[in-house]
């Protein structure tokens, strides 16, 4: 029961704070919605292409041609627009200079192609087109040589969309800026709640009234109990209010393992919890257990990717991310969500309770060797 | 019936020995007065019996046991008013009450009633609903009172309830400490202000270098220095006075100024009045009124101590 009214009365009084409310709440809110909205193109995997152009140079009486105003007429279906460069025209200047996104030379020995570096995409696309023609012109002729009257059946075989196919891979499958800073702001500020947990019983000791829950018949257990129920209930409560806000109002993908999801996060609070009461015993004022986790605590946000997703690390950069509790926890809830795959959860679970531990048990040592509070 | 009962303790800080051997019994219904400046061990002490602290040697009882032993019980007979407030600004001035006295193991509507009652006690029943972050200083030192009461102690320890309030709040604590007395409540009170512990103590200890050096009510206490008087003198300006002067006279054995009031204790049987008045006279400091003061716990515990309380 004693245990109860102490965690009971660590929800309220910390509730009654309205800057924990607002650092709690409002900061991670906000920042979700500025760095989700603000960072949205890294993040971006559609690719809107707009008209494409081509430059082409054809010579004359060339035995392509009719195919190939045949295709240019296809192509034009699919947004690729052809014009026709005069014999003075420097096709391959007029790409470098932007004005088309490749150019194409038509003779009776073949095609020429030269695509923009600058719009590669385009380019690309233009070329693949460009293939599969010369691909289904060739085959023309072939049959031509062997069975002329075949030749039109052959053309007849497929449609103009048969140059370009839309192909997908996992597309609903990837995570949006949204969805990505709802889960690193989220266990970023999990992973905050050891600023809180410093002052779990500091506080009482500063605020004078350690001496009454001192001289009261309660054992130290029920207070420390107490206590850290009460700021982990706190912060999870926190944690499945920005869950929900980010969720209904932002949209954030939070996968269909919300429990699992929250057992992750439930087991970084509890490191949290520990790490800032042990530090608050390891350290000798309050002020610089403050200092000491803040700056763990924003290099961990920071390579665990809270303020901007980090790609393509590798080396010593690596390393250092993967000592972030952040980055576990991303990586876990990230799986989790779209591979459905629990076993890095499994693991962060284990590693989060692991290091938890000693952390409190330097804080329960120090608590009880301690006169008084 | 002994409520606390000290015996043979002592507490040391490394080298330092803040409680030296020190033995006290308190009976039931005394307001006992613990005077020291501070440093004295008088805290220590206290802490020690609220189970604060721990001792080196020597042994407390509560009600007869010995809180080594019954820790609980010990705790659930004792109130503790701190010097310094020790209340929630976020708590309501009943939910303060409420959780402090749920702590001693009462609940539903005894809990209830003990609270309301303790409130009504203190004058902040009206105020039960209110954070103590509106408060005045002397509604936040009846609060803290409230807090220490609820459950009922046998023994109430207050540690300078009325520092930094004003006179109403004050004459109101001092009643209160009073009425808890009446209504059958041991106290021990501390305090810097001299004239408090006169008024309301029964028995007062006077403690110096972690010693209990004077035990007894205010009269035996002041029986002690009978060999001793105390003479003020009210002068116009204490400019030109020089301290160490005066103490130069034949008998005289403290000089303390305080504005422009000059606080001499001489021995008794000496004649020297007419040597001090002369001093004076000699140098032109004008006498407004003199007159010989009957000893009183000042004057007692500067000669036992040789230091003011609030030195």
């Amino acid at each position: 029961m004693n245990v109860l009214n102490i965690a009971l009365l660590q929800l309220k009084i910390s509730i009654r704070d309205k800057r924990t409310i607002i650092f709690m709440l409002a900061f991670p809110i906000v920042m979700m919605l500025v760095l989700g909205s603000a960072l949205s193109n890294a993040f971006d995997n559609q690719v809107k292409i707009d008209k494409m152009k081509v430059l082409y140079k054809e010579t004359h009486n060339t035995s392509i041609a009719p195919y190939f105003e045949q295709f240019m007429k296809a192509a034009k279906k699919e947004n690729i627009h052809f014009y026709k460069a005069s014999d003075i025209t420097d096709g391959k200047k007029a790409v470098r200079q932007n004005h088309y996104d490749a150019y194409v030379e038509v003779s009776n020995k073949g095609m020429n192609f030269y695509g923009s570096e600058r719009n590669s995409i385009e380019s690309s696309i233009i070329q693949g087109m460009l293939t599969a023609f010369a691909d289904k012109y060739n085959l023309v002729s072939q049959v031509a040589k062997v069975k002329p009257n075949q030749t039109q059946a052959v053309l007849a075989g497929g449609t103009s969309h048969d140059y370009v196919k839309e192909m997908s891979l996992n597309a609903k499958k990837a995570p949006g800026s949204m969805d990505y800073y709802a889960v690193a702001v989220t266990t970023m500020i999990a992973l905050y709640g050891a600023i809180g947990a410093t002052f779990l019983l500091r506080g009482e000791r500063t605020r004078n009234t350690a001496v009454r829950l001192a001289v009261a018949p309660i054992t130290k257990a029920e207070i420390f109990i107490g206590k850290i129920i009460g700021s982990i209930v706190l912060n999870l409560l926190s944690l499945f209010l920005i869950v929900a806000v980010s969720s209904f109002l932002f949209k954030a993908n939070w996968g269909d393992h919300l429990g699992f999801v929250f057992i992750i996060l439930l087991s970084e609070v509890f490191l949290a919890v520990s790490f800032g009461l042990g530090v608050s015993y390891m350290v000798k004022t309050g002020e610089a257990a403050r200092t000491l986790i803040l700056i763990i605590l924003q290099l961990a946000s920071f390579f665990g990717g809270a303020y901007f997703k980090i790609e393509g690390a590798d080396g010593m950069m690596k390393f250092i991310m993967n000592l972030s509790p952040i980055t576990w926890a991303n990586t876990a809830i990230t799986k989790n969500i779209y591979n459905n795959d629990f076993t890095a959860s499994l693991q962060v679970i284990g590693l989060n309770l692991g290091i938890a531990i000693v952390f409190l048990s330097i804080a329960i040592v120090s608590f009880k060797r301690r006169e008084g509070f | 019936m002994n409520v606390l009962e000290i015996n043979n303790l002592t507490k040391k800080f490394s080298d330092f020995i803040a409680v030296d051997n020190m033995s006290l019994t308190i009976k039931e219904g005394e307001i006992f007065g613990f005077l020291g400046s501070n440093g004295a061990g008088k805290s220590t002490t206290i802490n020690m019996v609220a189970g604060l602290l721990r001792s080196n040697e020597g042994e407390i009882k509560i009600l007869g046991k010995n809180i080594a032993n019954h820790s609980k019980f010990a705790k659930r007979n004792i109130g503790i008013v701190p010097q310094d407030l020790a209340i929630y600004e976020d708590l309501t001035a009943f939910e303060n009450v409420r959780f402090f006295a749920g702590l001693y193991g009462l609940r539903g509507a005894e809990l209830k009633d003990r609270v309301e009652e303790a409130l009504k006690f203190v004058g902040l029943v009206d105020k039960q609903k209110s954070l103590p972050k509106n408060f005045s200083g002397g509604m936040k030192r009846r609060l803290n009172i409230a807090c220490a009461i609820a459950h009922k102690p046998k023994l109430i320890i207050m540690d300078e309830p009325t520092v930094g309030i004003d006179p109403q709040s004050r004459n109101y604590i001092l009643n209160s400490v009073r009425q808890l007395n009446e209504m059958g409540c041991t106290v021990i009170y501390t305090s810097h202000y001299m004239e408090e512990v006169e008024e309301i103590c029964s028995r007062i200890a006077i403690v110096d270098h972690g010693k209990i050096i004077a035990e007894g009510t205010k009269e035996q206490l002041k029986a002690i220095i009978t060999d001793t008087k105390d003479i003020w003198v009210d002068v116009k300006s204490n400019e030109n006075l020089e301290e160490n002067v005066i103490k130069e006279i034949n008998g005289v054995n403290t000089v303390q100024v305080e504005d422009n009031v000059v606080k001499i204790n001489s021995q008794a049987e000496v004649s020297n009045l007419n040597k001090i008045i002369q001093y004076f006279i000699n140098r032109n400091i004008e006498i407004r009124s003199l007159e010989e003061q009957a000893p009183n716990l000042e004057t007692v515990f500067l000669t036992l101590t040789g230091r003011n309380l609030r030195d």
